[in-house]
């Protein structure tokens, strides 16, 4: 990489020394190389971004063309000419005119060159860029590899800019490719604009230069580079304490999701749920029959299954479960360990159900556009989409859950059979209809976790299977059969992981947590919250 | 599920047991009727548990081979006939299995085990009843057995060929390393072995960080956070080194796509990694991130055409529950061990353990890969090629490199 950096920098040089600002591209030769094998496309994509600056708008726009073709792996390599493919047709790779496609295969980027031909797309499109934001997206492309980049590059693209805004931005990346200027004046401000974006790879740049002979030479250089560091390190120590927190209530969310419905299944009716993670695995399946159901009706809505899908998963799930409790779990109530290998057998039922309707493989979700990716907030603390949307999916479902539980007939007359089902029958609550209510509450609790999880981990026939400890655990911990128990423990299991996690390895967090729990149980062995009234 | 899978495992073994047993009953002519026209092989593949879509398609690629086999005239004037199980993804499940399947079904040879902690499990039965075991996934190695068959690779013919493209300027310049595997054998000699390769090589001890999760980990949100933090720290280009297998692959590369960080910035080497892993992934976030292989189904050659048509015509004709157009390594390797052991039952002129042995030596077979795999008299290993894949935007991998001819397989690694 460093090598055809070199030669794009010295072929730079070469064209500044003899003074012709517009050079051409050898379009032919280039083209002849991105085709040549890894080394010539190397040294192509070398003298495309050297060239960046100096080229006409026209071919700014072909190299851009060409490199797109290379990373959308568009472009045919054949053995006299080579082409790109378009919707428009093929066109010839160095003239851009229509051309009969060439027969060879597109070269496969080596992960030397690929970001070599995505910097050299970014320079293109930097110049040749439609609009504004295709501008502004190749600057922040080009932003993080900015101080091995020609400074001439932004100069030139900014006083190109027709967008003041953008302008702007582009003097200030400039700015920071100023780092190893000649001027001392020149580089204090470009380590203050590398400090202001604080990351571990800004404090590498800037902790190199304490190497640097100006920093032993010129105090103000010095100082620039101490405060930058100084003012990195603390905003690193922030993102630190974010990230973890944020992971912490991410995965507790996650937590509480898998462990809600259990919480009232097994908390408040005290029946032992095995197929609970398989409601889950149900859950999940059956947003990804929304999903495809909406491909095929209403593919303008895809977009939004996730939202589309939270009643049908809801209601379908429910009735699974209520139709679980009406035909086996009744029949139970009295044989709780009856009703543990019952709903056992019913989980594996569904699990060979599942496999064999649909099969083993992961499901193929669509990823919707807003939950990829994630934001950068400050410093190396990441906000990833998905994760927010369960953090977010998880507190809706508690104030829902909550709302049901103390604010309808419902929830009231749940609470009336648990306190006292003798007592309750007595004044007329119809307990076997309630135990059926809050059966198919608690499944579909469960099939909306799978929901939650969908754009997270992978969908398959045997995920059900890993949520069942972990939701037991927490309900357990938080004492069986409060919701509020069952936020606490979700939220302390969650945290006490990650913070276990970095230190002691992910298998001694698992571990550790287990223990802590254990030992927490042997104390008080009701959990967090010990459930007031009588149980049976 | 252990328990319940372990009991319908004693009721199926019951009942092979009691359709082993009548025979013995029935008049002498249908007995060796029975026995002079079909030779068993059996399959060691998990069809539930969390090795299912992996294992289990290895089942009918065996059954596909044995299929060609047949077409051609069968093995010594005999039919062969695979026997498929089911262990479960149960480690302790493989031995009794493989007990079973020697002792009772008297198969010549046995095909099978992912995992390596499976292969550890059967390896005594194996060695007790003088059987043989074909094993198709690259491994760890420190492992030679006469009953045992290695038909990948240990790590001198697969990873270090890998690493060492990585170290190289063609490659990412890679000087510092993240490990994270799953807590079992493969992963944690591997990493061993490597660090006493990077060892050899000069590179000090600050330069890689290991990290195990537990099996069917999910939640990588604080490793990949690890990751972030470890490759923007001074000391060159850090590549990651991933052993974690089953369900954490897909987890692992959506969390690391999902926080942004793309092949430029970290490539992943993936020695699990295969094409079934990217099923349900959005790969255009993760083109550019590496595995190795002795097969990839870019593979060039006509081998590869014949192998890739013969396997859809049989998913179509046998209705496999898995997809017709993806071909995995481990499909390819099983496929070459039954042919590899039709030969030398051939060349044998018997079934028996120690005759079919004897005759391995000198064998070669036309590989999908594109090239001619081949076994000496040293040892059960074979000589395969090497292929480093780069995954691509439809969910497959793309050949970046592959290796001039087939290394010979050093079954001891001398970095451990």
């Amino acid at each position: 990489m460093r090598m055809g950096r070199r030669l794009g920098l010295l072929l730079l040089a070469f064209a500044a020394a003899w003074g012709s600002p517009a050079l051409a591209y050898d379009r032919a030769q280039i083209a002849a190389q991105a085709c040549f094998g890894a080394a010539g496309l190397s040294e192509a994509a070398a003298t495309l971004t050297a060239g960046a600056a100096s080229a006409t708008s026209e071919d700014a726009a072909w190299a851009a063309t060409l490199t797109g073709a290379l990373l959308d792996k568009t472009i045919r390599c054949g053995a006299g000419a080579s082409t790109i493919e378009s919707p428009s047709g093929s066109v010839d790779a160095a003239t851009l005119a229509k051309a009969a496609p060439a027969d060879g295969p597109a070269p496969v980027l080596s992960l030397k060159n690929r970001p070599l031909v995505e910097t050299a797309r970014a320079a293109a499109t930097l110049f040749a860029g439609a609009t504004a934001g295709e501008r502004a997206a190749a600057l922040r492309a080009l932003e993080r590899r900015a101080a091995s980049l020609p400074p001439d590059l932004f100069e030139t693209a900014a006083a190109r800019e027709p967008d003041a805004g953008l302008k702007e931005q582009i003097l200030g990346v400039g700015q920071s490719a100023l780092l190893n200027s000649p001027d001392v004046a020149k580089r204090i401000a470009a380590i203050e604009r590398i400090a202001a974006q604080p990351s571990r790879r800004a404090e590498t740049q800037i902790a190199a230069l304490k190497r640097d002979p100006a920093y032993g030479k010129e105090a103000a250089f010095a100082a620039a580079v101490d405060a930058g560091l100084t003012s990195i390190d603390r905003w690193l120590r922030v993102s630190s304490v974010a990230n973890t927190l944020y992971n912490g209530l991410s995965f507790a969310s996650i937590l509480f999701m898998a462990a809600v419905g259990l919480a009232i299944i097994f908390g408040l009716m005290g029946v032992i749920n095995l197929a609970q993670g398989e409601f889950i695995m149900l859950g999940a399946y059956v947003t990804y029959a929304v999903q495809e159901a909406l491909r095929a009706v209403a593919p303008g809505l895809l977009e939004w299954y996730l939202i589309l899908a939270i009643p049908v998963v809801f209601l379908v799930v429910a009735a699974v479960g209520v139709a679980l409790e009406a035909t086996l779990v009744r029949r139970l109530y009295t044989r709780p360990l009856m009703t543990l290998l019952a709903t056992w057998a019913v989980s594996l039922l569904i699990v060979n159900l599942v496999r064999v309707g649909v099969g083993t493989q992961n499901l193929q979700f669509v990823t919707p556009s807003w939950l990829a990716g994630g934001k950068l907030l400050v410093g190396d603390f990441i906000v990833t989409w998905n994760r927010l949307f369960a953090i977010v999916f998880a507190g809706v479902t508690l104030v829902a859950t909550w709302a049901v539980l103390k604010r309808t007939r419902l929830g009231l007359n749940i609470r009336a059979v648990t306190q006292n089902r003798a007592m309750a029958g007595c004044i007329g609550v119809p307990t076997r209809r309630v135990d059926m209510m809050a059966f198919g509450l608690g499944s579909g609790l469960a099939g909306l976790a799978g929901l939650a999880l969908c754009p997270i981990y992978n969908v398959n026939p045997q995920m059900g299977s890993n949520f069942v400890i972990d939701s037991f655990m927490v309900v357990v911990l938080g004492g069986v059969g409060t919701l509020a128990g069952t936020v606490v423990a979700a939220l302390g299991v969650g945290q006490i992981n990650v913070l276990i996690e970095p230190l002691y390895g992910a298998v001694a967090a698992k571990v550790i947590v287990l223990l802590m729990i254990v030992g927490f149980l042997q104390w008080r062995p009701e959990g967090l919250y010990a459930v007031k009234g009588r149980r049976k | 599920m252990s328990i319940f899978t372990r009991r319908t495992f004693l009721q199926t073994s019951g009942a092979v047991a009691a359709g082993a047993a009548l025979p013995l009953g029935a008049p002498a002519f249908i007995r060796s009727a029975n026995a002079a026209d079909t030779v068993k092989l059996g399959c060691l593949f998990s069809s539930s548990g969390t090795m299912a879509n992996l294992e289990g398609r290895l089942n009918y690629v065996a059954k596909m081979a044995a299929a060609e086999i047949n077409a051609a005239g069968g093995v010594n004037g005999k039919t062969v006939e695979v026997v498929a199980s089911d262990p479960a993804s149960d480690w302790p499940l493989y031995a009794q299995v493989g007990r079973q399947m020697l002792t009772e079904t008297k198969v010549a040879a046995l095909f099978g085990c992912w995992t390596s902690v499976s292969r550890k499990t059967v390896l005594p039965v194996v060695e007790q009843n003088d059987g043989l075991l074909f094993y198709p996934l690259h491994f760890e190695g420190d492992e030679n057995s006469k009953n045992v068959v290695y038909v990948n690779s240990p790590p001198a013919s697969s990873v270090l060929p890998a690493v060492d493209y990585l170290m190289s300027p063609d490659g990412v310049e890679a000087k510092r390393f993240f490990m994270i595997g799953s807590d079992y054998v493969w992963p944690r000699t591997i990493n061993k072995q490597l660090k006493g390769y990077w060892k050899s090589k000069g590179i000090e001890e600050s330069a890689w960080k290991e990290e195990y999760v537990p099996f069917s980990f999910s939640n990588f949100q604080t490793l990949v956070n690890q990751v972030r933090a470890f490759a923007d720290a001074p000391g060159g280009k850090c590549v990651v080194v991933l052993t974690v297998v089953g369900s954490s692959i897909p987890d692992f590369l959506r969390e690391f796509a999902n926080q942004g960080i793309t092949a430029t910035d970290v490539p992943i080497l993936g020695l699990d990694m295969v094409e079934a892993d990217l099923e349900g992934l959005d790969t255009k976030k993760l083109v550019g991130h590496l595995n190795c292989w002795a097969y990839l189904q870019q593979a060039k050659g006509e081998a590869n055409v014949k192998f890739l048509s013969g396997w859809k015509d049989f998913v179509a004709k046998e209705k496999v529950p898995f997809s017709a157009d993806v071909a995995i390594d481990p499909m390819v390797s099983t496929y070459d061990a039954v042919h590899l052991w039709a030969m030398a039952a051939k060349k044998a002129g018997s079934f028996d353990v120690p005759e079919v042995r004897k005759a391995f030596a000198g064998l070669s077979f036309d590989c999908p890969s594109g090239y001619k795999i081949a076994m000496t008299a040293e040892n059960n290993y074979v000589s395969r090629g090497v292929f480093i894949g780069s995954v691509n935007e439809a969910q497959g991998f793309d050949v970046l490199w592959q290796s001039k001819d087939t290394p010979k397989p050093v079954p001891m690694s001398p970095f451990g």
